[in-house]
């Protein structure tokens, strides 16, 4: 599976000599932006690529999402969806096509530059620090910012009410639904340009689904494009302006949310007839 | 007048010597804790950090007395510390650059490292020994006691007496100070929380923006700090002899597992605890049982449990047992 013998691990079960769980993103050498007018605010145009030296897993993707809107991708498993938004994210290696933030070809970018460059990203796993406070997750999430931002943290804290309540707690003894505020908030700190999502309601009961839903559509309604992949295809359909259903790799349908919800082929192949 | 006295007496050759030696390898532990919670490695090397950065300490300690600077009734060697932990600094950058750089770029499994570090560890026994010798040192001047045997006789009119020496007080309040620093730098400064971001979520910290090279740096410059202070403190108190630093990695090892490894409450309550355990075991307690038991029960033996020789065996069978029961250490490990 790996390619250096450095990371091969074979036989070593001894768990107190070394600590589990090291990063496995890549710290990427900087790249450079070029500009790109009159495109999308942000989209990532017929993506092709994969993780490493692997196949392609994108074919020819193309995403956008433009201020005001929230973009969905939906699709069955092993679809691509976070593979495709990863790549926007610069995480995995777009071997043609490019991605596109605000007038710019970010392509050559590495995540850390995108979040410069003004996009948050909260991952689908491990998205908080868990051993350090609510608040210090936040300060950690504006860790780039070098001005004042409490008045970020007051906002945050006036849509997630929940985690000015527990500001002072680890993140990690937090419910399910808690967390994902945290990782929200956490990415939010930043004041983003674009906010993307990767399935921020898996593992979530029902109840707490809906409600992060709404405090979804809340952070859009501040006019923060978001992109978001999600699961639960009925409901993420249901608050999107534009979806995008993904196949293999490649886009199958895009519209508006009602749009595909109509549609009978979309109805047929993932959301149950 | 019984029970003081026996308190006194156990006081004076287990409790105070005891909570110097803790306090040495709380602050060894820390080092130790510190590169395992953010390089997730077990540093075999900081033993013979340690022993670098007292060396180099010696040497401008020498010097210093030659040219006849001294701190008066306290060690000169407090005032060649700073210069020790610069050079003990360099020389973890230089080894973090020349050597565990490598290793971290090609992603390496932390078990590697761990074995890296033990090539690290011979090199610099080697260099430590080319540099000062293999001989006893002993460095510490100014005031030899704080208060000494005759004093507390005379102040308390009790049978038995009790003497602070100036490095045991020494080594406590620079243990408390350091200690202190060190959770203030970790709970309160940027740098302290993106470093314990970074042990937290390394990919996360990451896309924070953290630099991972930074922490990196920034860690084995505390790492360094930490080794030099312990190593002096505990060569000031005993004597520097390059070997025996070498085996103070293991009391060491098992003071930051014992305490949770990764935890640096832990790594202060472990060294404590092995110290304490050392100390106790391997002294004759004799006379304490004869002042606290009645007349006519006191013990005929010397009630040592183990030979000096052997206290080492008192952190192994530490180790094991909670190995054995409590993998995790005493407090919940891995986490800064």
């Amino acid at each position: 599976m790996s390619d250096t013998p450095y990371q091969d691990d074979r036989g070593n079960k001894d768990r107190s000599i070394t600590r589990p769980g090291g990063g496995t993103a890549q710290p990427h050498a900087p790249g450079r932006t070029t500009p790109a007018p009159g495109t999308p605010f942000l989209i990532g145009d017929a993506m092709t690529g994969g993780y490493g030296k692997g196949p392609d897993i994108l074919h020819a993707c193309t995403i956008a999402v433009d201020p005001g809107e929230i973009a969905v991708i939906v699709g069955p498993n092993g679809a691509g969806k976070s593979t495709a938004m990863k790549a926007m994210f610069g995480m995995l290696d777009v071997r043609s096509g490019h991605v596109m933030l605000d007038g710019e070809d970010i392509t050559d970018l590495s995540p850390q530059q995108r979040v410069v460059k003004g996009m948050g990203f909260v991952p689908q796993t491990q998205n908080i620090f868990t051993s350090m406070t609510v608040e210090e997750n936040l300060e950690m999430g504006a860790f780039i910012r070098r001005d004042d931002f409490r008045d970020t943290m007051a906002q945050i804290y006036d849509l997630f009410p929940i985690l000015k309540e527990k500001r002072l707690q680890p993140a990690g003894e937090l419910s399910g639904g808690q967390r994902q505020q945290v990782a929200v908030g956490r990415a939010l700190m930043t004041k983003p340009k674009v906010l993307m999502l990767d399935e921020p309601t898996a593992g979530v009961s029902p109840i707490v689904m809906d409600e992060l839903f709404d405090r979804i559509i809340e952070v859009a309604r501040t006019g923060i494009p978001i992109l978001m992949v999600e699961q639960n295809a009925r409901q993420a359909l249901e608050i999107a302006d534009k979806a995008y259903v993904l196949v293999q790799g490649a886009n199958a349908h895009t519209g508006t949310g009602k749009e595909l919800l109509a549609d009978p082929e979309v109805r047929r192949s993932f959301l149950g007839g | 007048m019984e029970l003081l006295n026996g308190l006194v007496f156990l006081t004076n050759f287990v409790i105070v010597p005891a909570l110097a030696y803790g306090a040495q390898l709380a602050i060894g532990a820390l080092g130790v804790t510190l590169v395992y919670a953010i390089l997730r490695f077990s540093n075999f090397a900081h033993g013979d950090t340690m022993a670098f950065g007292t060396a180099v300490t010696i040497k401008v300690t020498a010097v210093l007395v030659a040219l006849g600077v001294t701190l008066g009734p306290l060690p000169t060697a407090l005032l060649a510390l700073p210069v020790g932990i610069a050079a003990t600094g360099l020389l973890l950058l230089g080894t973090d650059w020349l050597v565990y750089k490598f290793y971290r770029e090609q992603k390496a499994k932390p078990v590697i490292l761990v074995i890296v570090s033990l090539g690290v560890m011979f090199v610099l026994n080697g260099l430590t020994r080319v540099f000062i010798g293999v001989r006893d040192i002993q460095f510490a001047d100014g005031a030899r006691f704080l208060f000494t045997v005759q004093q507390f006789k005379a102040w308390s009119g009790l049978d038995e007496g009790l003497a602070v020496r100036t490095t045991q007080a020494i080594t406590l309040v620079t243990a408390a100070i350091t200690v202190a620093v060190l959770f203030w730098f970790l709970n309160k400064t940027r740098t302290g929380k993106s470093m314990r971001a970074f042990s937290d979520n390394e990919d996360l910290a990451l896309l924070s923006g953290i630099d991972p090279d930074r922490v990196v740096r920034v860690t084995w410059l505390i790492v360094a700090a930490l080794a030099t202070i312990a190593g002096v403190l505990y060569g000031l108190d005993k004597s520097f002899k390059a070997f025996t630093y070498f085996q103070l990695l293991l009391p060491i090892f098992a003071a930051a597992i014992v305490g949770g490894i990764g935890n640096p409450v832990g790594a202060i309550a472990g060294g404590f605890l092995i110290a304490f355990a050392e100390v106790t075991v391997t002294y004759p307690l004799k006379k304490v049982l004869t002042y606290w038991l009645p007349d006519g029960m006191g013990p005929d033996g010397l009630v040592q449990l183990l030979s000096g020789d052997y206290k080492f065996a008192v952190s192994f069978m530490i180790l094991l047992i909670v190995l054995l029961f409590k993998p995790t250490g005493l407090f919940k490990g891995q986490s800064i």
